[in-house]
């Protein structure tokens, strides 16, 4: 979006002017100037954003790289990026970092279906019942309010320090981020389309099938997408407090032994998970919602 | 019925939009070549999409063409042009004065220097006494009259309309063609008013330039001559009839056949 | 509201339903809420499960009275409340005019994108152990993680916000000859308000969020280090306690920003 008015050259000059201008002067618009760009110019103005974008990155790695060598960075603590590849590369021949990997991928993956498979069909029943919504609403509220991570102590006290406890972690991570929006999108699916729908005699199970569940699958896609954050919170804290198995263990046992490069290997392994399903999640629901303004929620992680 | 100096003088205005990346061009406007006298009224009527618009916005200064060029009269004072949108015109945070005054505030003109100008303006276009509410409380109609004395308060010499009345209902529509002539009787501006109704661009003009469907040129350039100051009932006259339906009849045969000796093809 | 299909067969619930939507409301939540609480502290003194498991309300609030009378909770409470508040200022104290910065200039935007949205999804609390070894058990590092925490959600969100702003506004703004700067203050910052404000109250969230999870993994105050404390000694009363203060102070922010951003409701900017 170009700022300012391109009026190309000014106006015709003033001939001598009489009081009463019987002699009109006039500004004049140009046309766009037609520069010949480069073949190089051209291909830079479109992907502009990704060389930029490419450019900031390697420029944070190269300056973290250098301050490391130079000592501004203290190298003790924050590592240098070719000694986390060099410690990254021993990690990954070492079987027990597979073991982690598998542990912190199971805990995962049963709590997050886990709460997807309870928090979507009691979202719907919440959401749709009217006064059921009304009567749970403060106890979701409540529950949303607090976080997640606080409940940590309560769940070790109910399932102890093994990996129930934090499979149950991450499921609660999950659980109160997908309901939330599915709850919402059910409610806000629009009156004119089920009045529709009803027109035509829908029986109830038609009515759901074919208005209420397809609108309100973008509420549950973000859900999902607040929800990541939460899951690999709930998981990394769960693992700190409770220390077993797993790569949230290991970015702690990591930092004890002061070996900051396998820390930060750890730490970039869930950077990578957080931007991967992040990315995945932001395509579908980008793609869901080719045809509907999007849902301003917005969460970190 | 230009008498006098020219107050819009377009030759050869073209306008083209290139997709990169399948190297095709859009041509929205093909070629214009526009007259409009100091203090004409002249309509640019045609379909949607025919560039009728974008010709208002290369005037403004929010488009650059692609070719051709456009002299407007400079004044002493003031702007040469102002525009008037279509819809989401007034910003929600300010108030219905402090939007009007907007235009001179960003001619670097003080703000109570702006709002003490913008007065008289609201006055005239039937809003006195409303000055210091927000656009939520004001009807559509009474947003557009706002939309119009910003653009009246920034004593700019030629008004550029872009289908103001667009997005109100038929009989605010009509009420506001109506106070629109008030208005200009009042100001005596140069105004450009586009819009895809005829009988709106009738009613209002002393010129109707009738534009083709994109890529847009223009099709006749058509004097009204029904008398002016004109009431609203003019409407059902005989001779109104006949102009309508004169460009009824130029723009239905749009359909029809490509328009002779034009190069480019329909979509 | 989405009409369900709820029994309406019992006089009293048909008579509640003439009152209005607002008060059903209120009546069914405040239902569900002491509905709840009875049905846990019935079941809780007839030992239908170990109270150590989840408390009953009647002990939680003996716990309170308890701790608040002797003012032993205090303590933690204002830690947690530094903490949080020293973060969340200092996020959005940089963070705004950052975000408003980077949306405005795209090639900043663009510089930094990858680098933003990389930090944005990196859970952050995968650098605690990090932020303990460098800043230590003491406040700081609470601090550090709250300001992460609260520093990447509001600009992310603004610089969201900033390049929603209506291109129509910004057209007018173009046609009347404003200067770029004028554009700024006149058109972009109005926009954004509303949303900045929702932004902040997210934002409030995830300051609390940080400072409960740097306290659970090491400290020796707050009510996050509260909960854990009494977890190990088994005291689920207290530990539910923690819990209750921390979801009231969220209820409480949230609603307090949100009466703010009602205000602000009329300039949003309608969507095109």
């Amino acid at each position: 979006m170009t700022y300012g008015v391109d009026t190309g050259a000014a106006g015709a000059a003033r001939l001598g002017g009489a009081a009463a201008a019987e002699v009109a002067t006039y500004r004049v618009i140009r046309p766009r100037s037609r520069r010949r760009r480069s073949p190089l110019a051209r291909w830079y103005r479109r992907n502009e954003r990704t060389v930029l974008g490419v450019t900031g990155l390697v420029t944070f790695f190269v300056a973290w790289q250098v301050g490391a060598m130079i000592g501004w960075i203290d190298q003790f603590f924050f590592s240098a990026p070719t000694e986390i590849v060099a410690a990254a590369i021993a990690e990954v021949q070492v079987p027990r970092f597979w073991s982690d990997v598998r542990f912190s991928g199971t805990e995962l993956l049963i709590g997050f279906f886990a709460s997807l498979v309870l928090a979507v069909p009691l979202g719907i029943v919440i959401g749709w019942y009217r006064r059921v919504s009304f009567t749970f609403d403060p106890w979701l509220n409540f529950f949303n309010a607090v976080p997640r991570a606080a409940l940590v102590p309560l769940v070790v006290l109910w399932a102890g320090l093994g990996i129930e406890m934090k499979i149950i972690i991450v499921f609660f991570g999950g659980f109160f981020s997908i309901i939330m929006p599915t709850v919402d999108g059910v409610r806000t699916v629009d009156r004119q389309l089920l009045d529709v729908a009803r027109s035509f005699r829908a029986s109830g199970r038609l009515l759901f099938t074919s208005v209420v569940i397809p609108a309100t699958i973008p509420f549950i896609v973000t859900g999902i997408r607040l929800a990541l954050g939460r899951l690999l919170i709930g998981l990394i804290i769960a693992e700190l407090y409770a220390q077993t198995q797993g790569l949230g263990v290991m970015i702690g046992k990591a930092a004890d032994t002061l070996q900051s490069d396998r820390m930060m290997f750890g730490v970039l392994l869930f950077t990578l998970a957080g931007v991967v399903s992040t990315e995945a999640i932001g395509y579908v629901e980008r793609y869901l919602q080719r045809w509907r303004p999007s849902l301003d929620l917005e969460e970190g992680i | 019925m230009a008498t006098g100096p020219l107050a819009l003088s377009a030759r050869g205005v073209r306008m083209e939009y290139r997709d990169r990346k399948a190297d095709t061009a859009l041509v929205a406007i093909e070629e214009m070549d526009l007259d409009v006298g100091d203090g004409e009224f002249v309509s640019l009527l045609g379909p949607s999409g025919c560039g009728k618009s974008t010709f208002l916005k290369i005037v403004n200064g929010l488009l650059l063409s692609s070719a051709g060029e456009i002299k407007l009269r400079t004044v002493a004072k003031g702007r040469e042009d102002a525009m008037v949108f279509q819809d989401a015109a007034l910003f929600p945070w300010y108030s219905v004065l402090d939007n009007v005054a907007y235009g001179l505030v960003c001619a670097g003109v003080a703000r109570d220097e702006a709002r003490k100008r913008a007065m008289p303006f609201i006055d005239l276009v039937g809003i006195g006494g409303f000055e210091h509410k927000y656009p939520y409380q004001l009807s559509g109609g009474m947003q557009q009259r706002a939309n119009l004395a910003r653009a009246l308060t920034v004593d700019a010499s030629i008004l550029l309309m872009d289908e103001p009345f667009a997005a109100l209902d038929a009989q605010t529509r009509e009420v506001m063609q109506s106070e629109l002539l008030r208005i200009w009787n009042a100001a005596r501006k140069t105004v450009i008013f586009v819009t895809h109704q005829i009988d709106e661009a009738v009613y209002l003009s002393d010129r109707v330039v009738v534009m083709s469907a994109r890529p847009g040129r223009i099709l006749a350039d058509i004097p009204i001559d029904l008398g002016r100051p004109r009431e609203l009932d003019v409407k059902r006259s005989p001779e109104f009839a006949s102009y309508e339906s004169q460009i009824w009849k130029l723009l239905a045969s749009q359909h029809q056949r490509p328009a002779i000796g034009s190069p480019s093809a329909e979509a | 509201m989405a009409a369900g299909q709820a029994p309406v067969g019992r006089p009293l619930l048909r008579r509640v339903a003439r009152l209005g939507l607002a008060n059903e409301r209120i009546f069914y939540g405040v239902l569900g809420f002491v509905g709840v609480s009875l049905i846990w502290e019935i079941t809780s003194n007839l030992g239908l499960f170990r109270r150590s498991l989840l408390s009953s309300p009647s002990l939680i609030w003996g716990a309170a009275a308890a701790d608040f009378g002797s003012g032993t909770i205090w303590p933690h409470i204002t830690t947690s409340l530094t903490e949080w508040g020293i973060g969340f200022v200092t996020a959005l104290a940089i963070g705004i005019p950052l975000g408003l910065t980077i949306g405005t200039f795209r090639r900043v935007d663009y510089f930094l994108s990858v680098l933003l949205s990389g930090m944005y999804s990196t859970p952050k609390a995968a650098l605690l152990p990090l932020i303990i070894l460098v800043a230590g058990i003491g406040l700081q590092s609470k601090v550090i993680m709250v300001f992460l925490l609260a520093f990447f959600s509001v600009v992310v969100s603004i610089v969201v916000w900033v390049h929603s702003v209506s291109e129509r506004h910004l057209d007018i703004a173009r046609s009347f000859g404003a200067s770029r700067w004028l554009a700024f203050r006149s058109v972009v910052l109005p926009s954004t308000v509303p949303f900045v404000l929702a932004g902040i109250r997210i934002a409030a969230g995830r300051a609390l969020v940080g400072v409960v999870i740097a306290e659970l993994v090491s400290a020796n105050e707050g009510i996050g280090f509260y909960i854990s404390f009494f977890g190990t000694f088994l005291d689920t009363s207290r530990v539910m306690l923690g819990v209750v203060l921390l979801g009231l102070f969220g209820i409480v922010l949230g609603e307090v920003i949100r009466s703010f951003e009602k205000r602000f409701d009329v300039w949003r900017p309608e969507i095109r």
